[in-house]
Protein backbone atom coordinates (compact mmCIF):
# COMPACT_ATOMS: atom_id res chain seq x y z
CA UNK A 1 0.00 0.00 0.00
CA UNK A 2 1.58 3.51 -1.35
CA UNK A 3 2.46 5.76 1.81
CA UNK A 4 0.71 9.22 2.06
CA UNK A 5 3.96 11.61 1.46
CA UNK A 6 1.23 14.96 1.16
CA UNK A 7 2.40 15.62 4.77
CA UNK A 8 5.56 17.50 5.01
CA UNK A 9 7.42 18.54 8.52
CA UNK A 10 9.87 20.42 9.20
CA UNK A 11 12.34 19.16 12.01
CA UNK A 12 12.72 22.90 13.19
CA UNK A 13 9.72 24.16 12.36
CA UNK A 14 9.23 27.04 10.81
CA UNK A 15 11.59 29.84 12.51
CA UNK A 16 14.32 28.41 10.12
CA UNK A 17 14.76 29.21 6.28
CA UNK A 18 15.96 26.84 3.88
CA UNK A 19 19.20 27.95 2.46
CA UNK A 20 19.62 28.66 -1.05
CA UNK A 21 20.45 27.02 -3.12
CA UNK A 22 24.25 27.15 -3.85
CA UNK A 23 27.21 24.99 -6.26
CA UNK A 24 27.15 22.73 -3.05
CA UNK A 25 24.41 21.23 -0.63
CA UNK A 26 24.92 23.18 2.40
CA UNK A 27 25.99 20.12 4.70
CA UNK A 28 29.28 19.40 1.92
CA UNK A 29 29.76 23.16 1.34
CA UNK A 30 30.39 23.70 5.04
CA UNK A 31 32.68 20.33 4.95
CA UNK A 32 34.32 22.03 2.73
CA UNK A 33 35.07 25.65 4.01
CA UNK A 34 35.93 23.19 7.55
CA UNK A 35 38.41 21.14 5.51
CA UNK A 36 39.98 24.55 3.71
CA UNK A 37 40.20 25.93 6.66
CA UNK A 38 41.98 23.16 8.78
CA UNK A 39 44.13 22.27 5.44
CA UNK A 40 45.31 26.06 5.60
CA UNK A 41 46.43 26.53 9.43
CA UNK A 42 48.15 23.13 9.31
CA UNK A 43 50.45 23.88 6.20
CA UNK A 44 50.77 27.68 8.05
CA UNK A 45 52.44 25.50 11.03
CA UNK A 46 54.32 23.03 9.20
CA UNK A 47 56.07 26.39 7.08
CA UNK A 48 56.31 27.92 10.74
CA UNK A 49 58.59 24.91 11.92
CA UNK A 50 60.45 24.73 8.57
CA UNK A 51 61.42 28.53 8.12
CA UNK A 52 62.00 28.80 12.41
CA UNK A 53 63.77 25.16 12.43
CA UNK A 54 65.56 26.15 9.64
CA UNK A 55 67.00 29.50 9.40
CA UNK A 56 66.91 32.96 11.50
CA UNK A 57 64.37 34.46 9.47
CA UNK A 58 61.60 34.37 12.01
CA UNK A 59 63.91 35.21 14.82
CA UNK A 60 62.93 39.12 14.40
CA UNK A 61 59.57 38.38 14.39
CA UNK A 62 59.73 36.13 17.56
CA UNK A 63 61.85 38.79 19.34
CA UNK A 64 59.70 41.53 18.48
CA UNK A 65 56.61 38.95 20.18
CA UNK A 66 58.68 38.11 22.99
CA UNK A 67 59.05 41.69 23.61
CA UNK A 68 55.54 42.49 23.52
CA UNK A 69 54.66 40.13 25.62
CA UNK A 70 57.67 40.27 28.23
CA UNK A 71 55.42 43.54 30.33
CA UNK A 72 52.13 41.22 30.57
CA UNK A 73 54.51 38.38 31.75
CA UNK A 74 56.09 40.33 34.13
CA UNK A 75 52.89 42.13 35.70
CA UNK A 76 51.33 38.24 35.80
CA UNK A 77 53.82 37.08 37.89
CA UNK A 78 54.02 40.65 39.74
CA UNK A 79 50.36 40.34 40.56
CA UNK A 80 50.09 36.89 41.34
CA UNK A 81 53.17 36.87 43.43
CA UNK A 82 51.65 37.44 46.89
CA UNK A 83 49.29 34.72 46.74
CA UNK A 84 52.21 32.18 45.81
CA UNK A 85 54.71 33.83 48.76
CA UNK A 86 51.49 33.19 50.95
CA UNK A 87 51.14 29.44 49.82
CA UNK A 88 55.01 29.29 49.75
CA UNK A 89 54.99 30.44 53.79
CA UNK A 90 52.45 27.92 54.43
CA UNK A 91 53.89 24.78 52.68
CA UNK A 92 57.36 25.96 54.27
CA UNK A 93 55.43 25.62 57.76
CA UNK A 94 54.65 22.26 57.19
CA UNK A 95 58.42 21.33 57.26
CA UNK A 96 60.03 23.95 59.16
CA UNK A 97 60.44 21.75 62.42
CA UNK A 98 62.30 19.28 61.19
CA UNK A 99 64.05 21.18 58.50
CA UNK A 100 65.27 23.72 61.95
CA UNK A 101 66.96 21.02 63.80
CA UNK A 102 68.67 19.33 60.79
CA UNK A 103 69.52 23.28 59.85
CA UNK A 104 71.06 23.80 63.32
CA UNK A 105 73.38 20.65 63.00
CA UNK A 106 74.28 21.79 59.41
CA UNK A 107 75.41 24.93 60.97
CA UNK A 108 77.55 23.61 63.47
CA UNK A 109 79.22 21.62 61.18
CA UNK A 110 80.23 24.09 58.48
CA UNK A 111 81.13 26.69 61.21
CA UNK A 112 83.75 24.25 61.97
CA UNK A 113 84.87 23.55 58.72
CA UNK A 114 85.09 27.38 57.60
CA UNK A 115 87.21 27.85 60.15
CA UNK A 116 89.74 25.03 59.17
CA UNK A 117 89.48 26.36 55.72
CA UNK A 118 89.82 30.28 56.43
CA UNK A 119 93.40 28.99 56.79
CA UNK A 120 94.20 27.71 54.03
CA UNK A 121 92.33 30.17 52.11
CA UNK A 122 94.92 32.70 53.20
CA UNK A 123 97.56 30.46 52.86
CA UNK A 124 96.59 29.79 49.08
CA UNK A 125 96.26 33.13 48.15
CA UNK A 126 99.75 34.08 49.52
CA UNK A 127 101.26 31.53 47.31
CA UNK A 128 99.18 32.83 44.74
CA UNK A 129 101.06 36.04 45.08
CA UNK A 130 104.11 34.85 45.78
CA UNK A 131 104.16 32.94 42.23
CA UNK A 132 102.85 35.08 40.45
CA UNK A 133 100.21 32.42 39.06
CA UNK A 134 97.59 32.14 36.36
CA UNK A 135 95.00 29.79 36.63
CA UNK A 136 91.93 29.23 34.92
CA UNK A 137 88.96 31.83 34.11
CA UNK A 138 87.32 31.74 37.37
CA UNK A 139 83.79 33.41 38.58
CA UNK A 140 85.06 36.77 39.34
CA UNK A 141 86.22 37.17 35.69
CA UNK A 142 82.50 37.86 35.00
CA UNK A 143 79.86 40.49 35.34
CA UNK A 144 76.93 39.42 36.83
CA UNK A 145 73.65 40.21 35.31
CA UNK A 146 70.89 39.27 37.74
CA UNK A 147 67.34 38.42 36.11
CA UNK A 148 63.99 36.99 36.95
CA UNK A 149 62.80 33.87 35.22
CA UNK A 150 59.89 34.99 32.75
CA UNK A 151 58.44 31.21 31.97
CA UNK A 152 59.65 27.76 33.21
CA UNK A 153 59.63 24.73 31.13
CA UNK A 154 56.31 23.63 29.96
CA UNK A 155 56.48 20.18 29.92
CA UNK A 156 58.98 16.67 30.54
CA UNK A 157 59.81 17.79 26.39
CA UNK A 158 60.96 20.95 27.68
CA UNK A 159 63.99 21.87 29.39
CA UNK A 160 64.37 24.93 29.10
CA UNK A 161 63.61 28.39 30.33
CA UNK A 162 62.67 32.35 29.18
CA UNK A 163 64.64 35.22 31.36
CA UNK A 164 64.16 38.62 31.07
CA UNK A 165 67.69 39.74 29.98
CA UNK A 166 68.53 39.85 26.20
CA UNK A 167 71.22 41.37 24.19
CA UNK A 168 70.40 44.67 25.36
CA UNK A 169 72.12 43.27 28.88
CA UNK A 170 75.25 41.85 27.13
CA UNK A 171 74.25 38.30 27.19
CA UNK A 172 75.24 36.37 24.50
CA UNK A 173 74.68 32.94 23.19
CA UNK A 174 76.87 30.62 25.73
CA UNK A 175 76.46 32.77 28.32
CA UNK A 176 76.67 30.42 31.90
CA UNK A 177 73.80 30.48 34.05
CA UNK A 178 73.60 30.27 38.17
CA UNK A 179 71.43 30.42 40.56
CA UNK A 180 71.53 33.64 42.79
CA UNK A 181 72.24 31.74 46.19
CA UNK A 182 75.38 31.80 46.73
CA UNK A 183 77.56 34.65 47.29
CA UNK A 184 79.64 36.85 44.52
CA UNK A 185 77.91 34.87 41.65
CA UNK A 186 79.11 31.01 43.29
CA UNK A 187 75.50 29.81 43.34
CA UNK A 188 74.60 26.87 41.65
CA UNK A 189 75.26 26.17 37.94
CA UNK A 190 71.67 26.04 36.00
CA UNK A 191 72.54 26.17 32.43
CA UNK A 192 73.78 28.23 29.84
CA UNK A 193 72.06 30.45 27.32
CA UNK A 194 71.69 28.98 24.07
CA UNK A 195 69.00 31.25 22.37
CA UNK A 196 69.12 35.65 22.57
CA UNK A 197 67.08 37.93 21.37
CA UNK A 198 66.83 42.03 22.53
CA UNK A 199 65.21 41.87 25.71
CA UNK A 200 64.95 38.02 26.63
CA UNK A 201 66.75 34.99 25.93
CA UNK A 202 66.39 31.15 26.13
CA UNK A 203 68.55 28.84 29.01
CA UNK A 204 69.02 25.01 28.08
CA UNK A 205 69.06 23.63 31.38
CA UNK A 206 71.47 21.26 32.55
CA UNK A 207 68.56 18.84 31.91
CA UNK A 208 68.46 19.16 28.72
CA UNK A 209 69.72 16.38 26.48
CA UNK A 210 72.02 18.11 24.79
CA UNK A 211 73.59 19.92 27.52
CA UNK A 212 77.26 18.33 28.77
CA UNK A 213 79.98 20.61 31.27
CA UNK A 214 82.94 18.97 31.89
CA UNK A 215 83.18 18.88 35.65
CA UNK A 216 85.31 17.92 38.79
CA UNK A 217 85.39 16.63 42.08
CA UNK A 218 86.15 18.83 45.04
CA UNK A 219 87.36 16.35 46.79
CA UNK A 220 89.52 14.53 44.32
CA UNK A 221 90.28 16.67 41.17
CA UNK A 222 91.46 13.83 39.57
CA UNK A 223 88.40 12.31 38.80
CA UNK A 224 86.81 14.65 35.57
CA UNK A 225 83.59 13.38 33.83
CA UNK A 226 80.86 15.70 31.99
CA UNK A 227 77.95 16.49 33.47
CA UNK A 228 74.44 15.10 31.52
CA UNK A 229 71.39 14.70 32.08
CA UNK A 230 70.23 11.41 33.70
CA UNK A 231 67.57 8.85 33.08
CA UNK A 232 64.33 8.55 35.05
CA UNK A 233 63.92 11.43 37.73
CA UNK A 234 64.23 14.58 35.37
CA UNK A 235 66.02 16.30 38.15
CA UNK A 236 68.76 13.77 38.45
CA UNK A 237 72.30 14.28 36.84
CA UNK A 238 75.18 11.76 36.16
CA UNK A 239 78.73 12.62 35.59
CA UNK A 240 79.61 10.50 32.62
CA UNK A 241 82.75 9.11 31.29
CA UNK A 242 84.20 8.55 35.08
CA UNK A 243 87.37 6.35 34.71
CA UNK A 244 86.52 3.73 37.38
CA UNK A 245 90.61 4.36 38.41
CA UNK A 246 89.41 7.23 41.30
CA UNK A 247 87.75 6.97 43.87
CA UNK A 248 84.28 8.93 44.01
CA UNK A 249 82.85 8.87 47.12
CA UNK A 250 78.63 9.69 48.11
CA UNK A 251 78.52 13.10 49.11
CA UNK A 252 81.28 14.48 47.41
CA UNK A 253 80.63 17.88 45.28
CA UNK A 254 81.13 17.89 41.86
CA UNK A 255 82.16 21.62 40.28
CA UNK A 256 82.26 22.67 36.76
CA UNK A 257 86.22 21.84 36.28
CA UNK A 258 86.92 24.54 33.41
CA UNK A 259 90.42 24.12 31.46
CA UNK A 260 93.64 24.80 32.30
CA UNK A 261 96.28 26.79 30.34
CA UNK A 262 95.05 27.86 26.92
CA UNK A 263 94.41 25.88 23.43
CA UNK A 264 91.37 26.23 21.17
CA UNK A 265 88.84 23.94 23.03
CA UNK A 266 88.69 25.85 26.26
CA UNK A 267 85.08 24.97 28.14
CA UNK A 268 83.09 27.59 28.64
CA UNK A 269 82.52 27.36 31.80
CA UNK A 270 85.08 28.83 34.43
CA UNK A 271 86.15 26.84 37.14
CA UNK A 272 84.82 26.03 40.64
CA UNK A 273 80.99 26.54 40.21
CA UNK A 274 78.84 24.00 42.06
CA UNK A 275 77.00 21.36 40.36
CA UNK A 276 75.68 18.81 43.26
CA UNK A 277 76.38 16.04 45.40
CA UNK A 278 77.16 12.87 44.46
CA UNK A 279 74.30 10.89 45.55
CA UNK A 280 75.36 7.35 44.07
CA UNK A 281 78.07 5.23 42.41
CA UNK A 282 78.31 2.16 41.31
CA UNK A 283 80.38 0.46 38.48
CA UNK A 284 79.88 -3.09 36.98
CA UNK A 285 82.37 -5.29 34.97
CA UNK A 286 80.52 -4.71 31.82
CA UNK A 287 80.87 -1.06 31.60
CA UNK A 288 84.34 1.36 31.43
CA UNK A 289 83.37 3.96 33.50
CA UNK A 290 81.65 4.38 36.49
CA UNK A 291 78.39 5.53 36.80
CA UNK A 292 77.69 8.44 39.08
CA UNK A 293 74.55 10.18 39.92
CA UNK A 294 74.74 13.70 41.04
CA UNK A 295 71.23 15.10 42.81
CA UNK A 296 71.73 19.04 41.76
CA UNK A 297 72.25 21.68 44.33
CA UNK A 298 70.12 24.15 41.81
CA UNK A 299 66.53 23.22 42.02
CA UNK A 300 65.20 22.89 38.14
CA UNK A 301 61.47 22.86 39.15
CA UNK A 302 61.18 26.03 40.04
CA UNK A 303 63.20 28.58 39.00
CA UNK A 304 62.78 32.06 40.07
CA UNK A 305 65.37 34.32 40.00
CA UNK A 306 69.53 33.63 38.12
CA UNK A 307 72.04 35.31 37.69
CA UNK A 308 73.71 35.40 34.11
CA UNK A 309 77.52 35.64 33.92
CA UNK A 310 79.09 37.46 31.02
CA UNK A 311 82.76 38.04 30.36
CA UNK A 312 83.88 41.28 31.29
CA UNK A 313 85.31 43.46 28.15
CA UNK A 314 88.59 43.63 29.88
CA UNK A 315 89.33 40.20 30.61
CA UNK A 316 90.51 39.78 27.32
CA UNK B 1 32.93 38.21 16.73
CA UNK B 2 32.50 38.92 20.30
CA UNK B 3 33.21 35.23 20.61
CA UNK B 4 36.46 35.32 19.31
CA UNK B 5 37.37 38.06 21.04
CA UNK B 6 36.15 36.67 24.57
CA UNK B 7 38.22 33.44 23.41
CA UNK B 8 41.32 35.51 22.67
CA UNK B 9 41.51 37.25 25.75
CA UNK B 10 40.38 33.91 27.98
CA UNK B 11 43.48 32.10 26.09
CA UNK B 12 46.00 34.88 26.67
CA UNK B 13 45.72 35.10 29.98
CA UNK B 14 45.51 31.70 30.83
CA UNK B 15 48.41 31.44 28.73
CA UNK B 16 50.05 33.97 31.20
CA UNK B 17 48.76 32.09 33.83
CA UNK B 18 50.16 29.06 32.73
CA UNK B 19 53.96 29.96 31.73
CA UNK B 20 54.39 32.97 34.68
CA UNK B 21 52.84 30.77 37.47
CA UNK B 22 51.92 26.95 36.87
CA UNK B 23 54.95 26.17 35.82
CA UNK B 24 56.49 27.26 38.68
CA UNK B 25 54.91 24.32 40.67
CA UNK B 26 56.32 20.93 39.61
CA UNK B 27 52.65 19.12 39.57
CA UNK B 28 51.47 21.90 36.91
CA UNK B 29 54.05 21.45 35.00
CA UNK B 30 52.99 18.25 32.76
CA UNK B 31 49.39 19.42 32.74
CA UNK B 32 47.90 22.33 30.97
CA UNK B 33 45.39 24.59 31.72
CA UNK B 34 45.50 26.45 28.30
CA UNK B 35 44.91 23.35 26.84
CA UNK B 36 41.69 22.41 29.18
CA UNK B 37 39.99 26.19 28.03
CA UNK B 38 41.28 25.39 24.64
CA UNK B 39 39.22 22.04 24.37
CA UNK B 40 36.36 22.90 26.57
CA UNK B 41 35.96 26.12 24.11
CA UNK B 42 36.50 24.07 21.11
CA UNK B 43 33.68 21.97 22.02
CA UNK B 44 31.32 24.74 22.68
CA UNK B 45 31.69 26.44 19.43
CA UNK B 46 33.03 23.86 16.84
CA UNK B 47 35.90 22.78 14.50
CA UNK B 48 36.54 25.95 12.72
CA UNK B 49 36.42 28.39 15.74
CA UNK B 50 38.29 25.40 17.66
CA UNK B 51 41.35 25.15 14.56
CA UNK B 52 41.98 29.14 14.90
CA UNK B 53 42.08 29.14 18.17
CA UNK B 54 44.48 26.38 18.72
CA UNK B 55 46.68 28.10 16.14
CA UNK B 56 47.03 31.12 17.68
CA UNK B 57 47.11 29.74 21.74
CA UNK B 58 50.35 27.72 19.85
CA UNK B 59 51.58 30.82 18.18
CA UNK B 60 51.38 32.67 21.31
CA UNK B 61 53.34 30.25 23.81
CA UNK B 62 55.75 29.30 21.05
CA UNK B 63 56.53 33.18 20.91
CA UNK B 64 56.62 33.65 24.57
CA UNK B 65 58.65 30.32 25.49
CA UNK B 66 61.25 31.28 22.37
CA UNK B 67 61.08 27.56 21.23
CA UNK B 68 60.61 26.58 17.44
CA UNK B 69 57.45 28.42 16.39
CA UNK B 70 54.94 26.02 14.99
CA UNK B 71 55.25 22.99 16.88
CA UNK B 72 52.73 23.90 19.76
CA UNK B 73 50.57 25.49 16.82
CA UNK B 74 50.50 22.38 14.70
CA UNK B 75 49.66 20.62 17.68
CA UNK B 76 46.41 22.67 19.14
CA UNK B 77 45.37 23.45 15.53
CA UNK B 78 44.90 19.63 15.24
CA UNK B 79 43.25 19.33 18.97
CA UNK B 80 40.80 22.37 18.77
CA UNK B 81 39.81 20.94 14.92
CA UNK B 82 39.68 17.58 16.18
CA UNK B 83 37.46 18.12 19.58
CA UNK B 84 35.73 21.01 17.79
CA UNK B 85 34.41 18.33 15.68
CA UNK B 86 33.60 15.80 17.91
CA UNK B 87 31.47 18.69 19.61
CA UNK B 88 29.50 19.60 16.38
CA UNK B 89 28.44 15.83 16.01
CA UNK B 90 28.48 13.09 18.26
CA UNK B 91 29.28 15.21 21.84
CA UNK B 92 26.15 17.18 21.81
CA UNK B 93 24.65 17.68 24.80
CA UNK B 94 26.43 14.33 26.28
CA UNK B 95 28.11 14.72 30.22
CA UNK B 96 30.85 13.38 29.77
CA UNK B 97 32.28 14.91 26.31
CA UNK B 98 34.76 17.50 28.04
CA UNK B 99 36.12 14.87 30.01
CA UNK B 100 36.75 12.63 27.12
CA UNK B 101 37.77 15.20 25.04
CA UNK B 102 40.60 16.27 27.34
CA UNK B 103 41.87 12.56 28.60
CA UNK B 104 42.34 11.55 24.87
CA UNK B 105 43.99 14.77 23.63
CA UNK B 106 45.87 14.88 26.80
CA UNK B 107 47.70 11.77 25.96
CA UNK B 108 47.95 12.30 22.24
CA UNK B 109 49.22 15.89 22.62
CA UNK B 110 52.11 14.57 24.91
CA UNK B 111 53.05 12.12 22.13
CA UNK B 112 52.43 14.41 19.74
CA UNK B 113 55.02 16.75 20.80
CA UNK B 114 57.35 13.93 21.59
CA UNK B 115 57.10 12.74 18.24
CA UNK B 116 57.54 16.12 16.59
CA UNK B 117 60.80 16.24 18.55
CA UNK B 118 61.41 13.30 17.37
CA UNK B 119 61.23 14.08 13.80
CA UNK B 120 63.07 17.38 14.14
CA UNK B 121 65.90 15.48 15.35
CA UNK B 122 65.59 17.18 19.01
CA UNK B 123 65.81 15.38 22.29
CA UNK B 124 62.68 13.60 22.88
CA UNK B 125 62.59 11.82 26.51
CA UNK B 126 59.45 9.55 25.79
CA UNK B 127 60.26 7.61 28.98
CA UNK B 128 59.79 10.94 31.09
CA UNK B 129 57.20 11.89 29.31
CA UNK B 130 55.31 8.73 29.86
CA UNK B 131 56.05 9.00 33.74
CA UNK B 132 54.48 12.33 33.91
CA UNK B 133 51.18 11.44 32.05
CA UNK B 134 49.30 9.90 34.70
CA UNK B 135 49.62 13.18 36.76
CA UNK B 136 49.11 15.34 34.24
CA UNK B 137 46.34 13.60 33.17
CA UNK B 138 44.68 13.56 36.42
CA UNK B 139 45.27 16.95 37.02
CA UNK B 140 43.86 18.18 33.46
CA UNK B 141 40.84 15.59 34.25
CA UNK B 142 40.20 17.81 37.55
CA UNK B 143 41.03 20.99 36.17
CA UNK B 144 37.99 20.36 33.30
CA UNK B 145 35.30 20.47 35.92
CA UNK B 146 35.82 24.58 36.94
CA UNK B 147 37.10 25.61 33.70
CA UNK B 148 34.47 23.94 31.22
CA UNK B 149 31.81 25.76 33.51
CA UNK B 150 33.41 28.65 33.26
CA UNK B 151 33.96 28.31 29.40
CA UNK B 152 29.95 27.18 29.16
CA UNK B 153 29.05 30.60 31.09
CA UNK B 154 31.27 32.59 28.39
CA UNK B 155 30.33 30.49 25.42
CA UNK B 156 26.76 29.65 26.18
CA UNK B 157 25.71 26.57 24.03
CA UNK B 158 24.24 27.48 20.79
CA UNK B 159 20.67 27.19 19.85
CA UNK B 160 19.93 23.97 17.73
CA UNK B 161 19.21 26.18 15.26
CA UNK B 162 22.58 28.06 15.22
CA UNK B 163 23.89 24.82 14.39
CA UNK B 164 22.27 22.86 11.79
CA UNK B 165 22.49 24.81 8.82
CA UNK B 166 20.56 21.99 6.79
CA UNK B 167 16.69 21.11 7.54
CA UNK B 168 16.06 17.42 7.09
CA UNK B 169 12.02 16.68 5.97
CA UNK B 170 10.42 13.89 7.43
CA UNK B 171 7.88 12.42 6.38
Amino acid sequence: MPRNRTVRLAVLGSSVQRAAHSGFPSSRSSALKRRIVVGLLVVASLVLITVSFRSSALDGVQSTGASILRPFEVAADRVTRPFRDTVGWFRGLVHAKSENAKLRTQVDDLRRQVILEQTDVQENAAFKRLLDYKGPPSVADFKQVPTSVLANPLGAVDASVTISAGARDGITNGSIVVEPTGHNGTGALVGRVDRVFNDVSRVMLLTDDLSGVVATDVANPQVVGVVRRGSGDSNTLILDRVPKQPRVLRNDIIITAGTEGGGPLQSIFPRGIPIGRVSSESDNDFNLFKNVQIQPFADFSSIGSVIVLVPRADAG
Amino acid sequence: MIDALKAALVLFVLCLLQLSVLTEYSSFRASSVVLVALLAIALLRGSIFGAFAGFATGLLLDTATLQTLGITSLLLTVAGFWIGRYGETTARDRFHAPYVSVAVVTVLYAFGQVLLQFMLGQPAPAGLVADGLPGALLLNLILTLPIYALARRLFPPLELGDRVREVRLLG
